[in-house]
């Protein structure tokens, strides 16, 4: 069992794949750190501004359909079988 | 039917909303049309240029429906008049351009259960959600903190037009009865790789709009 991430819009085009299957997770805040080890430099220019730890505000995270208010519940506990969804939300019209 | 914006959104949604014979449509903006509105907002034209697009609207509408009645509202959309504005419409549609006016609408139309049919764009990608209130989630409990502003960005004019129909779509499936509405799902379109993608998405019971201890 496993952690199933979503990535969806510039963070698909970013990982070059639509999920993948995470282990060995325990909340939100280590998802984001194994997905950077795993793909790298790329994807954490995605997560955080440039040079730094502090996650980019059009970042959205949604566990299993609940939407995250982050920075605040980036220690949101995570288990086998969760989906977390991470994309952009878009804001024009 | 309200249209809250009359931009990239609300050109698409009205114009196929004023097609299919909705009787009655408000339209709420209070901009004049601009030279680079012209690549998406497909209500105005060159000649429309500095005017109001309320009154474009009004012109291109009941042009496509001659027995449509339009109510235009002149006005900047306020926590002070947002109930007023969307009272007795059976939709609202989201046609705006920023979260903190799309956060007053979805809250307005969670306290008086009115539907909410939510778009949103950028370069090209979209989103859209259907929210009914009691049913479903809101706008805050799929995207619970504003995104940064950003005073210029890109808008390919094609991707508010895909997500401008589908809010159409909604709405007519919503006022007929027909089909299932897209409750409790934000569906993502990505025109760069064209997939549409659906991210589930639950109603918050915390949620400061529409959970126990909102409204």
């Amino acid at each position: 069992m496993a952690v199933t991430v979503k990535f969806f819009a510039s963070f698909r085009e970013a990982m070059g794949k639509k999920q993948e299957s995470i282990e060995g997770v325990n909340n939100v805040a280590s998802l984001l750190d194994e997905l950077v080890r795993k793909f790298g430099e790329k994807l954490a220019e995605q997560f955080y501004y440039s040079g730094t730890r502090e996650l980019r505000k059009t970042m959205n995270i949604l566990v299993n359909g609940g939407g995250l208010n982050l920075p605040h519940d980036l220690d949101k506990p995570l288990k086998d079988g969760d989906v977390v969804a991470i994309f952009p939300p878009v804001s024009g019209g | 039917m309200a249209v809250a914006g009359l931009g990239g959104l609300g050109s698409p949604a009205s114009i196929y909303l004023a097609a299919a014979g909705i009787g009655h449509l408000t339209l709420i903006d209070a901009q004049r049309v601009e030279p680079s509105n012209l690549n998406r907002q497909v209500l105005h034209s060159e000649s429309d240029v500095g005017q109001s697009k309320l009154k474009s609207a009004t012109k291109k509408l009941t042009e496509i429906h001659s027995n449509i009645e339009v109510d235009g509202i002149y006005r900047e959309i306020t926590s002070k008049n947002v109930d007023r504005l969307i009272k007795g419409a059976d939709v609202v549609v989201d046609g705006m351009d920023n979260y903190p006016t799309r956060y007053l609408l979805n809250r307005a139309c969670v306290r008086n259960r009115v539907p909410f049919i939510h778009g949103a764009v950028e370069g090209l990608v979209g989103q859209l959600m259907t929210i009914l209130p009691s049913r479903g989630p809101c706008l805050k409990c799929a995207v619970p903190k504003e995104p940064p502003k950003k005073p210029h960005f890109p808008v390919l004019g094609a991707t508010p037009g895909v997500i401008g129909c589908l809010q159409a779509m909604e709405t007519i499936k919503l006022i007929t009865g027909v089909g299932k509405p897209l409750v409790g799902r934000m569906l993502i379109f990505n025109g760069t790789d064209m997939t549409f993608d659906e991210i589930k998405v639950n109603r918050d019971p915390s949620c400061p709009v529409c959970g126990k201890h909102g409204r």
